[in-house]
């Protein structure tokens, strides 16, 4: 290659649609997909929220004559649809679909997806999986209760709310989602890796993009897992093969089922389930290193470091999947290797944590709202991740098994923590995606109210779990074998939940308020380096960027460098020459 | 021949890492369809091998017995049952299109427009006929050998099942695959590409090999085994 | 952007192709000819690797792509032998649980086809 490469982009105009229909609703510009993404996730996760609030007040109030219409079957539907909405259609989605949207091209200094069309398609594709998910809801028998994991044989056996048409929905949306994060994911990779701007090595990408870009690897070859299983599920269901399902007697009738494996499905699903977990921690992870170096300004404590632990963490998460099933039945011997790499992707992820800690070190901190959130996230990811290490181990996971310390564990190291990078993300790039600020006072309150009450919720399970209450149960009130206190704190975490669940609409009126009424937003409202916040203009316009996309000279941590005038450098300012 | 390296004298190592490290690409000379077909094609990797190592796990795991499979593959031709004779002949078809497809690929670096379009069309025709055969395959064991996907009289269930799901998915890619080839190969006369240096040519070349791939293990694993 | 594109001889193409159909032949052979035990699991496994190897590294071009891309691509892979491998133990623990704990009755020769049964039938009387 003799000639001076020159960034793809800058050489090909970028489609300009005339119609309003072909810029704001069938748009190919990345920030607008964004967007839709994030509404849709958003949308949908509100649905989640309901439902949980549901299961908290029949946990609390069994009983309770204004809750006679919850029987146990939408108990256990609301569970299972719980658990996917917000693993899946929520975390995933926005995390990916709505940062990875945004983000990506941006800070990546191009001008949009390298596929744009495909890029549009992948949201249509999600929409049309949310609303396949959603006619779960009105398909007879109603959507499947088999909780989250869909383990078989339960899952399709009668018995089991929705175990025909509620199933099929839900493994048909699933398989459709999976379409559209794929071409999403392609586009989201190609992205990182063939359009970056002049001067963008990989090590000098925010880890924001690292967090995305190692996530939606992920994506591409775990999801791959979860559609077989889906698939083979399906044939079990409706075509008679026996894939997952032995011969079994189902209210007193023997099955036409032989020789099926279930584990089988419990290991291709949690081959796809572990992934999972990391593709929704490390994008949180990448927004939350930003965030802290940006807010604290100071460069990210090992910035170098920080990218291999990702690294690490992505192919480490690939071999440590049956950590899930210590009590399913399989292997004897798994135990012991599960073990053993769930306890060494510990270090890594541990790494992150003191680099975090490291980087707030004797920083300038400038206690804002996302960075209350990203302190926020530390402290919630720490605990979530300790409790990790018990259950990480095979003889103290066996007793903790489906119990609410499970419960407590997963929700604050992967509902919590993500959540809280969310938000803190949103708090972050809000300005820079509408142009004006967000009300701070507002953004405060919701901010302790979410914080404080998560941890009302979620600690209180830690003992809730040691004490032996089991998850998953529909009425524990008649269960009298655990104390009065696990009966009177299973009601203060309901009105805590509520509480926090009322208190987001603190944060919907404020995303509505503010894009009307909130303050203009300068260009660069944090003092932040990456290339978002160089664009000509604020909010971006299709196409992010002049005539010349940007040159980048630095990497986007340069905070208070010392004998230089103003306390951050771009990322875009060229680098004085050694005099 | 091009030479792709940037320079000759660098090691490997160095280029490789010369590659990741630098800006702007990091698959030098690699247009945007080809890196993206590639990571799908790795994906897609990823969802045949799941479904293989299901198919490893029914074969492990039954008690009952498992079906030999060039006696229920074999076809009866002039009163002789010759074993795997219909997979043969796809296998020859399958490897022939990917022969023609390599020279369409060629013939497009060379600008050869409807050189192109008649190795393309002659690929996607192979194609078709390889999902033909598949039909015909399935027929005689649905109709003569009774197999169904829930059982069959040979012993385990699993064989049918399997056996229809994988070939089945593998056909679909076939299926797929003849339907963008013959777009592509419209296309490509109708000088929507004229501008471009026909990189689409390989682009869904690699698909069509990668089919191509998927079938060798299927007829190692499903045929053979 | 600056694509030189993949070109290579005609030759090349031919001889894979060739080779494909040999090696085919062979696996092929390894049925006709009935081989059992190792060596037909031994065979088959090298002439499929063999197959799928010349398929990536000339059709596919991998051969003359940068390794920066070669790696990339093959390595995300290996995974996929771990799960290939951890399941093979599985599995065999599966069989054995069901043959030793539950007392299932193990099929050693598979039956074959019911109208080749009755073909041989026909042949004794």
């Amino acid at each position: 290659m003799a000639t001076v490469e020159v960034p793809y982009q800058e050489t090909v105009p970028l489609h300009h649609p005339k119609t309003w229909i072909g810029k704001y609703i069938f748009s190919q510009d990345h920030k607008i997909i964004a967007v839709q993404y994030g509404i849709t996730a958003m949308a949908v996760g509100l649905v989640a929220l309901i439902l949980s609030e549901f299961m908290r007040i029949q946990i609390a109030f069994p009983g309770w004559e204004l809750m006679n219409f919850f029987t146990a079957d939408h108990y256990y539907q609301a569970i299972t649809m719980h658990g996917m909405i917000m693993v899946i259609y929520l975390l995933t989605a926005f995390l990916l679909g709505a940062f990875g949207n945004f983000c990506v091209p941006l800070m990546c200094g191009a001008r949009d997806m390298v596929f744009p069309f495909v890029n549009m398609l992948s949201y249509w594709v999600y929409l049309l999986s949310v609303i396949i998910l959603m006619v779960s809801y009105f398909v007879p028998g109603g959507p499947t209760g088999a909780g989250w994991t869909l383990y078989p044989p339960q899952t399709i056996t009668a018995g089991t709310p929705g175990f025909d048409w509620g199933i099929a929905t839900m493994l048909i949306s699933l398989a459709v989602f999976i379409v559209a994060f794929t071409m999403g994911g392609l586009n989201y990779i190609t992205t990182i890796l063939q359009a970056r701007t002049r001067g963008l090595t990989l090590m000098r990408m925010p880890l924001t993009v690292w967090g995305i870009f190692i996530a939606t690897f992920l994506g591409l070859i775990a999801f791959p897992a979860l559609f077989v299983s889906a698939v083979m599920m399906l044939l079990d269901n409706f075509l008679g093969t026996s894939f997952f399902m032995p011969a079994i007697v189902s209210l007193g009738q023997p099955l036409d089922y032989s020789g099926g494996q279930p584990l089988l499905f419990q290991h291709l699903f949690w081959f796809f389930g572990h992934p999972e977990v990391y593709i929704v921690a490390l994008p949180a992870f990448g927004v939350i290193s930003d965030l802290i170096s940006v807010h604290a300004r100071k460069n990210i404590f090992g910035y170098r470091m920080m990218v291999w632990a990702i690294v690490a963490i992505g192919a480490l998460s690939l071999i440590v999947w049956a950590h899930h099933m210590y009590v399913a039945g399989m292997h004897p011997s798994f135990g012991f290797f599960f073990a053993t790499t769930t306890l060494i992707i510990a270090v890594p992820t541990a790494l992150k944590v003191y680099n975090w800690i490291l980087t707030l070190w004797r920083a300038n901190i400038r206690i804002t709202v996302p960075m209350l959130f990203a302190l926020a996230f530390v402290l919630t990811f720490i605990v979530g991740g300790i409790t990790g290490l018990f259950l990480g181990n095979v003889i103290i996971d066996i007793p903790l098994s489906d119990t609410y310390f499970v419960v407590a564990h997963f929700h604050m190291v992967m509902g919590v923590s993500p959540i809280l990078a969310i938000f803190g993300g949103i708090y972050h790039w809000y300005p820079k995606l509408t142009g004006r600020m967000l009300n701070d006072t507002i953004g405060r309150t919701h901010f302790y109210f979410t914080f404080i009450g998560t941890y009302a919720i979620y600690f209180p399970m830690h003992y809730l779990g040691f004490i032996g209450v089991p998850r998953r149960y529909y009425e524990t009130a008649i269960a009298d074998f655990y104390p009065v206190a696990a009966h009177n704190l299973n009601k203060f975490i309901t009105i805590a939940a509520l509480i926090v669940g009322v208190s987001q609409i603190l944060f919907i009126y404020n995303l509505v308020h503010s894009y009307f009424n909130g303050k203009k937003a300068p260009a660069n409202p944090w003092g932040a380096n990456s290339l978002e916040w160089c664009t000509p203009e604020t909010p971006p316009r299709h196409g992010n960027w002049e005539d010349r996309l940007p040159t980048v000279h630095r990497w986007a941590y340069d905070f208070g460098v010392p004998g230089e005038e103003k306390d951050h450098i771009p990322q875009t300012v060229p680098r004085r020459k050694a005099s | 021949m091009t030479d792709t390296s940037l320079s000759t004298q660098e090691s490997i190592l160095t280029s490789t890492a010369r590659d990741w490290s630098s800006d702007m690409t990091t698959f030098k000379g690699v247009p945007w369809g080809k890196a993206m077909m590639w990571i799908f094609l790795l994906s897609d990797t990823f969802i045949f091998t799941c479904f293989l190592v299901g198919y490893m796990v029914m074969r492990m795991t039954v008690t009952e017995a498992w079906p030999v499979a060039s006696e229920v593959f074999a076809l009866t031709v002039w009163g002789v049952s010759v074993p795997l004779l219909l997979i043969a002949i796809m296998t020859f078809i399958l490897i022939t299109s990917s022969g023609t497809m390599a020279m369409a690929v060629n013939m497009g670096y060379q600008r050869r427009k409807w050189a192109v379009f008649w190795l393309m069309l002659a690929t996607a025709l192979l194609g078709a006929s390889f999902v033909g055969m598949q039909c015909f395959e399935w027929y005689k064991l649905i109709a003569e050998e009774s197999i169904r996907p829930w059982g069959n009289p040979m012993g385990a269930p699993q064989f049918g099942s399997i056996f229809f799901m994988v070939t089945g998915f593998h056909g679909l890619h076939v299926s797929a695959g003849v339907v963008y080839l013959t777009i592509v190969a419209i296309r490509i006369v109708r000088g929507k590409y004229d501008h471009t240096n026909f990189e689409i040519v390989e682009i869904v070349g690699l698909y069509w090999h990668f089919v191509d791939l998927v079938w060798v293990f299927i007829f190692a694993f499903f045929y053979l085994w | 952007m600056a694509t030189e594109g993949q070109q290579h001889p005609i030759k090349i193409y031919f001889l894979i192709w060739l080779l494909l159909f040999v090696f085919s032949f062979f696996s092929y052979l390894v049925d006709y000819l009935d081989l059992q035990g190792n060596l037909r699991w031994f065979l088959i496994v090298v002439f499929m690797l063999l197959k799928a190897g010349f398929i990536v590294a000339i059709f596919m071009h991998m051969k003359w792509e940068r390794f920066a891309l070669i790696f990339g691509i093959l390595t995300p892979p290996l995974a996929l032998v771990v799960l290939m491998f951890l399941m093979a133990i599985e599995s065999d623990y599966a069989w054995s649980t069901r043959v030793v704990y539950m007392g299932e009755e193990v099929a050693k020769k598979p039956q074959p086809p019911a109208h080749h049964k009755k073909a041989e039938e026909g042949k004794d009387h």
